[in-house]
């Protein structure tokens, strides 16, 4: 998630870039850059800290900056690669947040027409190709050349012929308009200028604009002018980062239906049907592996047990699954083995010392996790990160699920890599990581049927959660949202295990939450439901939509819309999510900081 | 030349009334705070302003516009954060040449701002009781040799009234300007440092009227009631009685029983009496209503408040859109007749008062035969149960059984 900004205007531009890049810090960056444009482009970046850039930042003049906060996904992190981009003649600069996927056959051309790159980056390739299609009119010119780009961007461009604007346009990535008085903005996100304005223009999909200190002017993909009203922020400033929602554990639930393409992005190509990640990634999973282990705790560990069945069923490697605290002291650690571990901080203390153990016994070490720099992607032979942005709220959601689909797609290029699957497989398997987005939109637009259900739940004293092969994992993820958030006691079984004890419990009043998918165990399921109403307690099924058979079985019913049965997982589980949320926030509960809880766990 | 009025700050002193408006927007006699600025400076001759906004912004702005409605032109320009005088004032150094900049938040006379648009490079003095508030001013002569920062005991009673006449010279040494004790960059210390280049001739203001915490807006429109004329444009029913200046806005009707001593004034579309009593420097807004058997006194009623059955309200401020219950009262006077003090941000403050009322937000809610205490500071959407006693300082949202 990068950030983007641009500000043109009467105050210092240097001071207001940096100023609105630290308000977008929470995206993520490890490296940031600026241009201010004053006669010419002046362009300084810096690897690390938005604190380093503005302290190596020379008193630079001007009124119009173009500014940038960078999250890798194409060429290494350096100097070089960061933003913003200068086009060979230097008068151009962008900056850029998204993908560029035929960038490969655009810079073969230009570089044929004789232009010159300095970075590694697919951005750089806007640049070069905008100054191209210049003849005098930057609009224009951006307008062409966008024309000839495939893949998703927001982006701004300023020129040194045409120094009273920023042009900026999108496409599958945010970008919106602040409008203020004698200045305006362009940003990935509102908080980065709401202290300045809170008036904005929402940009369209297609849509390019161009913003002088005095008037914003939009065009729409066929570049005619459209006319759009602002719209008043009214959260307060102090609530930016919550973007309005009355939890952070709300906002980063809905967070989900950008953060399940964030964490694909550059590492699918629908074209080439291929799984691509960094190098060291890459050759980590090409090389010889006997097993693997998956090792972590919480929420990570029952993203682990999902990844188990992921890669058992995609490939012939076994996967053996652990808990941190225990794998460190008593988990096979053999040399032809790839421990993979997770931890959304990256500095949870039991997966660091499991991490040390696995890597002084010779094991190969692959750390997924949502924070870049953290001390696990230091210590790891690799990592791969999640890209879901800081997740504030105790109760881990966007990074379960982006650390869900991070082991479907490593399963999915393992299994590629050892012949397992083919090309088709993998074609159809993107296609549906690419349909999540709108299947968890649809899921989450259900929020107030859950919270009717979750009023049925609000006064249970224990609650239990069951379910099959891939569903069990996400019976026990379920039932730890509701225990950590909510302080209801709740239990995750597998379906066939009730009967072995957890049946003495079950009482009138004891809800179970069935996840009842339409796989080889339906019929099971459907017997354990019966098996449970006959003790007098209320089902609550979770089903396919096109599920005609549940209602008969069970009392209450939520439905996800179906997809395929290996990612049925992800609107299960924002389905398990919001139900937790809803109930906790019916009997009052203190939602983003649980008592006893801890986000990141640096003690054993 | 262009006025600039500093208008962006919240006004924490002024809580609980400033959670919903910034403190520029406060009214006084039914007209905001800064728009008498502006009446004052459009008749002293300013057509160009610039209004430096930040908290709550667009209130300012949906008010006055772009300045139409006065036949003036108005800029604005957003602060951003709230980091002093001094950066305030940068804000504006694109846009003006010679400029007369004001607080705000402060009431200046037409005469005085006049005064400081016709002398170049001065700024406005005024003499208080209590100067140990306030930065004082240290003078030789006309001119001003600097200005002290708040003093325990200071040997002056001559103060920095808070507004100037600037010519670009100001903008170097707000650039110079470092952060103060309190974390905020001060126009006094731009201006000391000018000193040694440049000299500032003090000019005494004959009125002046600043708001530092919320019962001075009781002062404040006092202080402008005294000077209203009587102007009824409203509906006067039969057997009622009007004494003394009293301004009855379009389409109020006062009903029969109606009692009013002046100076008052009450806006448009409110419903008054039957059978109440207004007594002087009371100030009732727009859509108001005050029924039967009601008594209000040097109070300040704002939009949409209803004082509906048998209350008393005096020496108070209520906010918009409340309700009080039928006998909700207000208490004004300790019985040992000792200042009233008001906790505020939970520190507290002696009023230096013997008779307040209450400070309540908007859209406060009282039920019958509730009882407000001296002095109670009751925050927005504040629920006062049936029969409760309210006292101390209330925070918005909660209720009160």
């Amino acid at each position: 998630m990068c950030g983007i900004i641009g500000y043109i205007g009467y105050r210092d531009a240097k001071q207001v870039g940096i100023d609105c890049l630290k308000r977008l810090e929470y995206r993520g960056y490890d490296s940031a850059g600026i241009s201010v444009l004053d006669k010419i482009q002046q362009v300084y970046k810096e690897v690390g800290e938005i604190k380093e850039l503005e302290k190596n930042l020379p008193d630079i003049k001007g009124n119009i900056s173009i500014n940038h906060s960078r999250w890798a996904t194409h060429g290494k992190v350096t100097k070089e690669n960061a933003h913003p981009h200068l086009s060979t003649n230097k008068k151009i600069a962008i900056v850029h947040n998204g993908i560029i996927e035929n960038f490969r056959k655009l810079k073969e051309e230009l570089i044929t027409k004789g232009y010159k790159f300095t970075s590694q980056t697919d951005s750089e390739v806007i640049a070069h190709l905008i100054e191209d299609n210049y003849k005098g009119d930057l609009e224009k010119a951006v307008y062409s050349a966008l024309k000839k780009i495939e893949g998703y961007y927001a982006i701004l461009v300023t020129s040194s012929d045409e120094p009273d604007k920023i042009v900026g346009a999108r496409k599958d990535s945010p970008l919106v308009i602040g409008v203020g008085d004698n200045e305006n903005f362009l940003a990935s996100d509102i908080p980065a200028f709401l202290k300045y304005t809170n008036r904005v223009i929402y940009l369209n999909d297609g849509e390019i604009c161009s913003i002088s200190s005095k008037d914003v002017k939009i065009y729409d993909s066929n570049n005619n002018v459209v006319e759009r009203h602002e719209d008043i922020i009214k959260w307060d400033f102090k609530d930016a980062e919550k973007s309005g929602f009355a939890h952070f554990m709300l906002k980063e639930i809905f967070d989900q239906k950008d953060t399940v393409t964030y964490v694909i992005r550059g590492r699918i190509s629908e074209i080439d049907r291929k799984i691509e990640f960094h190098e060291n990634v890459e050759n980590l999973l090409k090389s010889e592996l006997d097993l693997i282990n998956i090792v972590a705790c919480g929420t990570s560990y029952y993203a682990g047990l999902v990844g188990k069945y992921f890669i058992e069923k995609l490939t012939d490697i076994p996967v053996v699954v652990e808990l941190a605290s225990e794998y460190r002291y008593f988990g096979p650690k053999k040399e032809n083995s790839l421990v993979i571990l997770i931890t959304q901080s990256g500095e949870t203390l039991d997966t660091l010392a499991a991490l040390k153990e696995a890597k002084a016994s010779g094991c190969k070490t692959l750390v997924i996790t949502n924070v870049i720099g953290s001390s696990a992607t230091r210590l790891s032979d690799s990592y791969i990160l999640t890209q879901s942005g800081p997740e504030i709220g105790v109760a881990a959601t966007k990074t379960f699920t982006a650390q869900v689909i991070t082991l479907f797609l490593i399963a999915l290029k393992i299994g590629l890599n050892r012949n397992k699957i083919g090309l088709d497989e993998v074609s159809k398997n993107i296609l549906e990581l690419k349909e999540l987005p709108k299947i968890v939109r649809d899921v989450l637009e259900k929020s107030n049927d859950i919270l009717e259900i979750a009023k049925q739940l609000k006064n249970a004293k224990s609650v239990f959660f069951i379910g099959r092969g891939i569903n069990y994992p996400l019976a026990l993820e379920g039932a730890l949202k509701l225990k950590e958030i909510s302080y209801i006691h709740a239990e995750g079984f597998a379906a066939g295990e009730l009967k072995h004890g957890p049946f003495a419990l079950l009482t009138e009043t004891t809800p179970v939450v069935a996840i009842a998918t339409k796989d080889s165990t339906y019929d099971k399921i459907l017997a354990n439901i019966g098996e449970v109403k006959a003790r007098g307690s209320k089902v609550l099924a979770i089903a396919d939509e096109a599920d005609t058979e549940i209602e008969k079985h069970a009392d209450l019913v939520l439905r996800y819309p179906s997809n395929s049965d290996l990612l049925s997982c992800i609107p299960i589980i924002v389905i398990l999510q919001l139900l937790a949320y809803h109930v906790a926030n019916l009997n009052g509960c203190s939602i983003d900081k649980p008592r006893n809880l801890a986000k990141s766990v640096t003690v054993e | 030349m262009k006025c600039v009025i500093l208008a962006a700050g919240e006004g924490k002193r002024v809580h609980p009334l400033t959670y919903t408006r910034p403190k520029v927007m406060l009214p006084i006699a039914n007209k905001p705070i800064i728009e008498w600025n502006l009446k004052n400076a459009i008749n002293a001759g300013f057509k160009e302003f610039i209004f430096v906004v930040a908290y709550k912004s667009e209130m300012v702005r949906n008010y006055f516009g772009r300045g139409e409605k006065w036949g003036i032109k108005i800029e604005y320009i957003n602060q951003g954060e709230a980091l002093g005088t001094a950066h305030a004032v940068g804000m504006v150094e694109k846009f003006v040449g010679d400029f007369v900049v004001l607080s705000g938040d402060t009431i200046f006379g037409k005469q005085d701002i006049k005064n400081i648009l016709d002398n170049k490079n001065c700024m406005g003095l005024v003499n208080v009781e209590v100067a140990k508030d306030y930065g004082t001013v240290e003078m030789k002569d006309k001119n001003i040799l600097k200005i002290h920062e708040k003093m325990e005991s200071p040997d002056t009673n001559t103060i920095n009234a808070g507004i100037y006449h600037f010519n670009k010279k100001i903008f170097d040494y707000i650039r110079k300007t470092k952060k103060s004790i309190r974390g905020e960059y001060e126009i006094t210390d731009s201006i000391n440092m000018m000193f040694k280049d440049k000299k500032l001739e003090g000019i005494f203001l004959k009125e002046w009227k600043d708001v530092v915490y919320p019962w001075h807006l009781i002062d404040a429109n006092e202080e402008i009631l005294k000077k209203i004329d009587k102007k009824i444009k409203g509906n006067i029913e039969k057997n009622t009685t009007i004494k003394g200046d009293v301004i009855i806005g379009k389409n109020t009707t006062i009903m029969a029983g109606s009692y009013i001593e002046g100076p008052v004034v009450i806006g448009e579309n409110c419903k008054i009496g039957p059978n109440c009593y207004i007594r002087a420097y009371t100030s009732i807004g727009n859509n108001c209503h005050v029924g039967n058997a009601c008594e209000v006194k040097n109070s300040i009623i704002m939009d949409g408040t209803n004082i509906p059955h048998q209350n008393y309200v005096g020496d108070s401020v209520l906010g918009q859109n409340c309700n009080l219950g039928a006998g909700s009262k207000v208490a004004n006077l300790r019985l040992d007749k000792k200042n009233i003090t008001v906790v505020l941000n939970g520190e507290k403050v002696d009023t230096k008062r013997r008779k307040l009322g209450v400070i309540m937000g908007d859209n406060v809610q009282t039920g019958i035969n509730s009882m407000m205490n001296v002095g109670t500071t009751i925050g927005n959407n504040v629920f006062i149960g049936p029969g409760a006693f309210a006292t101390g300082e209330i925070k918005p949202d909660t209720i009160i059984r």
